[in-house]
């Protein structure tokens, strides 16, 4: 039985666990929310966003960056490790 | 008091002393000479200030007092958080660079650095159309030379930096006139003068000295 798991079980997490690391990779981008980072400034700068709401944003924005850098940190560390 | 210095940029040899608040805390900025070079310094408390939004506004303000003081200066900038142990490690940097910082200066002689976005009012479909289609020929022609940055926003239309010579700096503004005047559905924002930053690359150091906002 250990061996039938091992080989019909391993790969099903093998690639579960290569979707769930894609998944956190796209949803904490750091590149793209240094860019809603940089979009919410300029709004504000041309005046379309006043700046209550720009304020607030930019508070969500570096707090999604803060765990994104952590997130990715993490991801880098598990990948390091598996190699 | 401490001897530590952050350096804001580098001018033609000059003694050059301004009220102005700077990195850190400071009230006053001056001059730190090396041969034909003087670095434009505040004293400071640390080698490694934090970045923050007010003191990055310190740092792009002492270079815009410093470039248009008097008439106009030119001046190569440095990146935030440029600091210093004491004058004698700051010499020495720039006696290590003095080539490249010279070299630059002569290249940068009289001109700032003007930044151009267009923002699309996100209504008109044709908005960007109209941008490709030769909106910025003039600004190109009122210039020495032109970076193209990043497009971070689907909004954005144009986002580029140019290098204009001080004395051409009316026929530009007539060419930012000119587009406003003739796209109301899209918006202009203009900023400048700035030190030519995205058209100075200097390596000093150990770390790096690249232009860009």
């Amino acid at each position: 039985m250990f061996i039938l798991d091992d080989v019909l079980v391993k790969p099903f997490f093998s690639v579960l666990d290569i979707l769930h690391t894609m998944a956190l990779g796209e949803m904490y981008d750091m590149g793209s929310i240094r860019d809603d980072i940089k979009e919410n400034q300029l709004l504000y700068e041309i005046g379309e966003r006043p700046k209550a709401e720009y304020e607030e944003r930019k508070q969500e924005l570096e707090a999604e960056l803060e765990m994104a850098e952590l997130i990715q940190s993490q991801m880098r560390d598990r990948m390091e490790v598996k190699r | 008091m401490s001897n530590k210095l952050y350096t804001y940029g580098i001018v033609e040899q000059e003694g050059l002393e301004l009220d102005v608040e700077g990195v850190g805390g400071a009230e006053s900025i001056y001059t730190v000479d090396y041969r034909a070079l003087s670095a434009v310094v505040s004293d400071i408390d640390t080698t490694d200030p934090e970045r923050t939004d007010d003191a990055v506004e310190a740092h792009n303000d002492v270079l815009q007092r410093v470039l248009e003081y008097d008439g106009g200066r030119t001046i190569v900038p440095m990146s935030f958080g440029m600091a210093f142990k004491n004058g004698r490690t700051l010499k020495g940097v720039l006696r290590g660079a003095q080539r490249a910082l010279r070299s630059t200066l002569n290249d940068i002689d009289s001109t700032v650095e003007l930044g151009v976005k267009v923002i699309d009012s996100g209504e008109d479909e044709t908005a960007e159309e109209i941008a490709q289609a030769g909106m910025t020929d003039r600004l190109s022609e009122a210039s020495i030379n032109e970076t193209e940055n990043d497009l971070f926003s689907d909004r954005l239309i144009v986002n580029k930096s140019y290098l204009v010579d001080r004395e051409h700096r009316d026929e530009f503004d007539a060419a930012i006139d000119t587009i406003r005047s003739a796209h109301d559905d899209v918006t202009v924002q203009y900023t400048g003068p700035w030190p030519p930053y995205n058209f100075v690359d200097i390596h000093i150091g150990t770390d790096q000295q690249r232009g860009g906002r």
